[in-house]
């Protein structure tokens, strides 16, 4: 007997609504909130230097092309040029990408995009560099585009790369599935399309690359893992690690984009052939045509359940679009297959994934990395089933749920929580719920509201098999101040916020007493890449770690500089405080400041930690797959114009399942954000490219959510209860908050105006009816 | 390039400032490149992220799409210049969009204060509708504007109470 059915709709795990006033104290203003509001805080890009040159990069002409000759000799003796760099000048590995280095840093002998480089240009001005530019005489010969992934696919399609025009193959097989369709009382079968989204990051890529006296090169620019940017340019400079030095925070937005190398190397290049500093910063037209972008995806989802709407058979077909290389495209297509099939139960599943190269520029990592793609089509599934079926669609879902203890979705170990039953719970609070499956008249004939409402489960970390590493240092600093030093970087996520209120919160002490050190591989330690939802949760873990030995450690110090017993002493705000004794009527007393402590020994008090990303300890492995989830659910109004097509979303509820909540505003800015940029992926975003250039390139013709297009309301619960014992604390919530928003608004505008959703952003011709339509003063035929 | 002798003379934060200007200087590079203030940021180029957003003669408007000769005897204020009513410290703003999560990642954040300061010049108490229409030439793609509008709803509250963070 299956215990979920007995549990009554309405049970609900504790929750909390994120606000200034549910937080309380803990509802902390952002360390670099006073330098952002007043313009004071230097960006990367904000960088110059006196003598500094301007570097500018030459991208091809052609989508696909043989790249035939290559003259730079006009170039070279125009005014104020210091430098052309092409292939030939790349002393290492003339190739980049987080995995597989197959991006060429120039194009040698063909162009696979418009974006490609073929050469790189230092010049006094930018206006002499931009002119050196038009002077390079390119000689291409232009071959035919691949500009569909199922063309791609055909056996007579030029093959882009050596191994052909597939990147990576994805097949998870559990049961049978064909056996399981012919019981099912219900199938539905869809095909979902989902758009080139962009991340559109308010600053473009750029930098300042300085070669120092030292012989060392300091690189100024935004990456999400300053370690990596450093291994992967000291492989295409031929220079050891420890000769380069990256800065890479403040930034002013990745989501996953600035992850991969994009004017560094160039940069790098130039600065050490002309032996100036030099500065690269994109135009928005330039980061448009060069970034990568989220991997549009085509995916068939056939799904069938029994007469009681339970889940029986599921076979997907994902074929992702991952432009002219590799970067993360692999690994984007094993979590879209990973969560196919969401937080349901399903005996007999079949996923089939192809990554498939194109001209049609890069696509790579963004925020939700592949299950924003494949959220949307399983959640129109379990809809369109229901409605098959004559079910509530979340009752459906509630019979379905994965349970605690259940396996993970491709059969490995997870860490077991309540998260999947616990947000579809909290959802029918939500007071629109009510009005699920229903059409709601607006102010005129011809506005039609609905309700719709999504689940997500979202794996957090890289994943089984993949190097994870995490990590920190605590040290009492010269100074006195309490250094906390971490790989991380910030982008604007809040990880300031959330190490200082962690080291406050362990050690008693004051924000004053602490300085957080970030984003400098001089000065960190290797602590893993600021991604995958995977920051906040490392960053507690390795406080679980490092903060007890280094308090004792100064404990004892205290102890013995005061010639007491260490229980008497604490550490607390300013310093170690002696407790009073309990008879006597005294307040506890800072008993040495911290400055005191460090000023008492030249031996540093310096605690490190070194560890991994929790995986599934088994003896049966899974690659890629992940072992801590978070969980989601999102519901959402929309108002449909059934004139003009426009959908307006009214309201979203939010209810996330992620563990204990370190940073409130923090985390409610995560949902409330990442909501928004799902608000674009489902009405308006879309990177359109004909025959593989951009028919987009920029902000007048690529539309994303203005403060004119966000709901009235959007409200967000936290659900921070774990199994007792639970020893892995706050899951991820950087991604979760993009995913769920698409299909819920896809329910909505069904049950408001009956048009079934499969291609997104929704084309607003598709709910367009005739004016007589409401003449009539009738909605629907 | 075009030389010039060309001389800009215009109020620039309270300060006179008169300097030799080419003419195809726009002003967004005149104030970061020339005179150092990076405050503003360039983010589109085309006048529709609102990141460089300044105040000429108290109207926000894009420095990507204005000449710097098109300032010419006007009065023009950056987020350098938008402080505490004493010249200290943070303007009621921006200590209502720290208090409120009003950014993250903070690039969008000088235009939106600029747009707010338009705005609360005008209406010290702005409704949503009001906001929306001040903010709707400024992007911000991550807070989904939700902090931005809890800031924006109040800075009253920041005006009327010296301390940073007030309890309405």
């Amino acid at each position: 007997m299956d215990s979920r059915l007995n549990d009554s709709p309405g049970r609900a795990a504790p929750s909390v609504k994120l606000s200034r006033d549910t937080a309380g104290a803990r509802w902390m203003d952002r360390p670099d909130g006073h330098a952002k509001v007043t313009g004071q805080l230097a960006y990367l890009t904000d960088r110059s230097i006196e003598s500094m040159l301007h570097g500018k990069v030459l991208r091809s002409r052609h989508p696909h092309a043989k790249l035939v000759h290559v003259d730079i000799a006009a170039a070279v003796s125009m005014p104020g040029v210091h430098a052309v760099l092409t292939a030939e000048d790349v002393p290492g590995l003339n190739g980049y990408g987080i995995v597989t280095q197959d991006i060429p840093v120039f194009c040698t002998d063909r162009v696979r995009h418009v974006g490609d480089v073929i050469a790189a240009i230092a010049a006094e001005t930018p206006e002499q560099a931009a002119a050196a530019a038009e002077a390079i005489h390119v000689d291409y010969e232009p071959l035919p585009v691949v500009d569909d992934p199922l063309h791609a696919l055909e056996t007579d399609a030029p093959q882009l790369h050596e191994m052909g025009n597939l990147l990576h193959e994805t097949r998870v097989c559990h049961g049978d599935i064909n056996e399981a369709f012919a019981q099912c009382a219900a199938i539905v079968e869809e095909v979902y399309t989902t758009p080139r989204q962009l991340h559109l990051y308010m600053e473009t890529e750029g930098g300042l690359f300085i070669p120092e006296e030292s012989g060392r090169l300091t690189v100024y620019s935004a990456t999400q893992h300053g370690y990596k940017d450093r291994m992967q340019l000291a492989r295409i400079l031929a220079m050891p690690e420890s000769s380069i030095r990256v800065v890479s925070s403040p930034i002013g937005g990745s989501f996953g984009g600035k992850d991969e190398l994009n004017v560094q190397p160039y940069g790098a290049l130039l600065a050490l052939r002309t032996g100036r500093p030099v500065r690269l910063h994109n135009s928005r037209r330039e980061s448009m045509r060069a970034s990568i972008k989220r991997h549009p995806m085509r995916i068939r989802m056939r799904t069938g359940a029994d007469a009681q709407g339970m889940l029986i058979a599921h076979h997907t077909e994902i074929i992702a679009d991952t432009g002219a290389y590799a970067t993360l495209g692999r690994e984007v297509l094993q979590f879209a297959t990973e969560h196919a099939t969401g937080p349901y139960r399903i005996a007999n599943v079949k996923t089939e994934g192809k990554s498939v190269f194109t001209n049609n520029g890069i696509a790579g990592e963004f925020r939700g990395f592949g299950g924003n793609q494949v959220i949307f089509a399983l959640e129109g599934q379990m809809d369109r089933l229901a409605e098959r079926l004559g079910m509530d669609a979340w009752e459906l879902r509630r019979r379905n749920l994965r349970e605690a203890d259940d396996p993970g979705p491709l059969d490995q170990i997870i860490v077991p929580t309540d998260g999947a039953s616990d947000v579809w719970a909290s959802a029918m609070r939500s007071t629109m719920m009510a009005r699920r499956g229903r059409v709601t008249q607006g102010a005129k004939p011809w506005l039609v509201r609905g309700v719709g409402a999504a689940i997500v489960m979202h794996g957090g970390g890289l994943g089984y098999g993949i190097p994870d590493p995490a990590g920190g240092r605590l040290a009492l600093s010269a100074d006195g101040k309490i250094e906390a030093a971490f790989g991380f970087e910030e982008f604007g996520q809040g990880v300031l916020s959330v190490l200082q209120m962690l080291v406050c919160d362990r050690l008693q002490c004051s924000a004053a007493d602490v300085r957080i050190v970030i984003g400098d591989t001089d000065a960190v330690p290797h602590t893993g890449s600021a991604t995958a939802s995977r920051a906040t949760a490392m960053a507690w873990q390795a406080m679980q770690k490092l903060v007890p030995p280094f308090a004792s450690a100064i404990v004892e110090r205290a102890a013995q500089l005061l010639g007491c017993e260490r229980e008497e002493l604490f550490t607390s705000e300013g310093g170690v405080w002696r407790r009073a004794s309990p008879l006597s009527a005294e307040l506890p007393q800072l008993a040495l400041t911290y400055k005191q402590l460090a000023e008492s020994s030249p031996a540093r008090i310096i605690e490190q930690a070194a560890f991994d990303f929790p995986v599934t300890p088994t003896v049966d492995p899974v690659f890629g797959a992940h072992f801590l989830y978070t969980y989601a659910s999102v519901a959402a109004e929309v108002e449909v114009d059934l004139l003009t097509g426009r959908v307006q979303v009214l309201q979203t509820d939010h209810y996330v399942a992620a563990g204990p909540v370190v940073n409130p505003m923090g985390f409610l800015g995560q949902i409330e954000g990442g909501s928004v940029m799902a608000l674009g992926f489902a009405l308006t975003e879309d990177v359109v490219m004909e025959e593989g250039r951009y028919a987009r390139g920029q902000l007048d013709t690529y539309m994303i959510p203005t403060i004119r297009d966000i709901p009235a309301a959007v409200n967000v619960e936290a659900i921070e209860h774990l199994p007792a014992g639970d020893p892995f604390g706050p899951r991820g919530v950087g991604e979760i908050g993009t995913v769920g928003l698409a299909p819920a608004i896809a329910s909505a505008i069904r049950a408001a105006c009956g048009t079934w959703v499969n291609r997104l952003p929704v084309r607003p011709e598709q709910l367009i009816r005739p004016y007589h339509t409401f003449l009539e003063g009738r909605l629907h035929d | 390039m075009i030389e010039t002798s060309y001389r800009l003379g215009c109020m620039l934060n309270g300060e006179v400032v008169s300097r030799q200007v080419p003419p195809v200087r726009r002003l967004l590079d005149l104030l970061r490149e020339d005179m150092g203030l990076t405050g503003t940021k360039p983010g589109c180029d085309v006048g529709r992220c609102g990141a460089c957003m300044v105040l000429v003669d108290g109207k926000p408007m894009n420095a990507c799409l204005l000449m710097a000769y098109q300032c010419e005897g006007r009065s023009i204020e950056t987020i350098e210049s938008i402080a505490g009513p004493s010249g200290e410290g943070l303007h009621p703003i921006q200590q209502a969009l720290v208090a409120e999560g009003g950014l993250q990642c903070g690039y969008c954040t000088p235009g939106m204060v600029v747009s707010l300061k338009a705005l609360c010049d005008e209406v010290p108490q702005p409704t949503r509708a009001q906001i929306e229409e001040a903010l709707s030439g400024n992007l911000c793609r991550c807070t989904g504007y939700e902090g931005i509008i809890r800031g924006a709803l109040r800075v009253s509250a920041f005006y009327q109470q010296p301390h940073p963070d007030p309890t309405p």
